[in-house]
């Protein structure tokens, strides 16, 4: 999608208050009822479809599957090693962050950073009882709660299209990697710019 | 993205379009369609200096 904030700031903060609102809303709702349907697919059937192993699928806590929210597979380019430090944007129920976890092992480190608190805590547990810790921030993708330079690897999973301020968003990225450092994203975009009757929709807009 | 990855300094960017990516319902898989919406994925590097 097209990066459409430097026009319409000012005219669309009430409208982005509003998709913040759906944007909770939606993903909460795929968290506490995985078993209902939703524009998108999710849960198992989307990681696989995405490429991810079945291995990692089996290991990791069914709450963290079911939840699985992604549209493509960050780690097959992410490159992860023992030790790096992981940034997690959009952690959701923590699918991704525990499969990072998983590669950078004990001596490395993955923090997510999610809008809803409540998720954040449903990540965090469902990574210690996959045998890892991860420490999830509350916080906004356009306003990253982490020190400069303080990250080797950015990943996430469908989560930047939903900003109005992806320009933001990417400043934002390049601002918390260390020098050298690298992210591995999958998002949605857009081929022609989204007719406003889109923009105006906050289901479709979080969807 | 490609754009502004780079535009934020980001060298190496490459993208592949995720291949499975699709809506369930249908509504939304025909407007997808009709704006070209696809999932893709980015890779990117901060420059070492």
């Amino acid at each position: 999608m097209t990066d459409v904030a430097p026009l319409l700031a000012d005219e669309q903060a009430p409208l982005e208050g509003v998709i913040k609102g759906e944007v909770l809303r939606m993903y909460q709702e795929v968290a506490e009822y995985p078993e209902r349907e939703f524009h998108f697919y999710h849960g198992r059937q989307a990681a696989e479809m995405f490429g991810y192993e079945p291995e990692w699928l089996d290991r990791a806590p069914p709450g963290a599957v079911a939840s699985f929210a992604g549209v493509g597979n960050p780690h097959l380019r992410s490159r992860l090693q023992a030790g790096e430090v992981v940034l997690d944007l959009g952690s959701g129920a923590g699918l991704d962050s525990i499969i990072a976890g998983w590669q950078v092992g004990p001596t490395g480190r993955v923090i997510g950073v999610d809008l809803n608190p409540t998720m954040c805590r449903k990540a965090e547990a469902h990574a210690a009882a996959s045998g890892m810790r991860m420490a999830c921030h509350e916080g906004r993708m356009e306003d990253i709660p982490l020190p400069d330079v303080s990250v080797d690897v950015v990943i996430s999973n469908g989560v930047i299209n939903l900003s109005f301020r992806k320009r933001t968003v990417i400043r934002e990225l390049f601002r918390v990697l260390k020098p050298g450092g690298r992210l591995s994203i999958t998002d949605i975009v857009s081929a022609k710019q989204l007719s406003q009757s889109i923009v105006n929709d906050p289901k479709l807009w979080a969807s | 993205m490609f754009g502004l990855l780079e535009g934020a300094g980001f060298t190496q960017v490459r993208s592949t379009v995720v291949p499975g990516f699709g809506f369930r319902k249908e509504s939304t898989r025909d407007a997808a369609e009709a704006y070209g919406v696809k999932a893709v994925l980015f890779t990117a590097q901060k420059p070492a200096t």
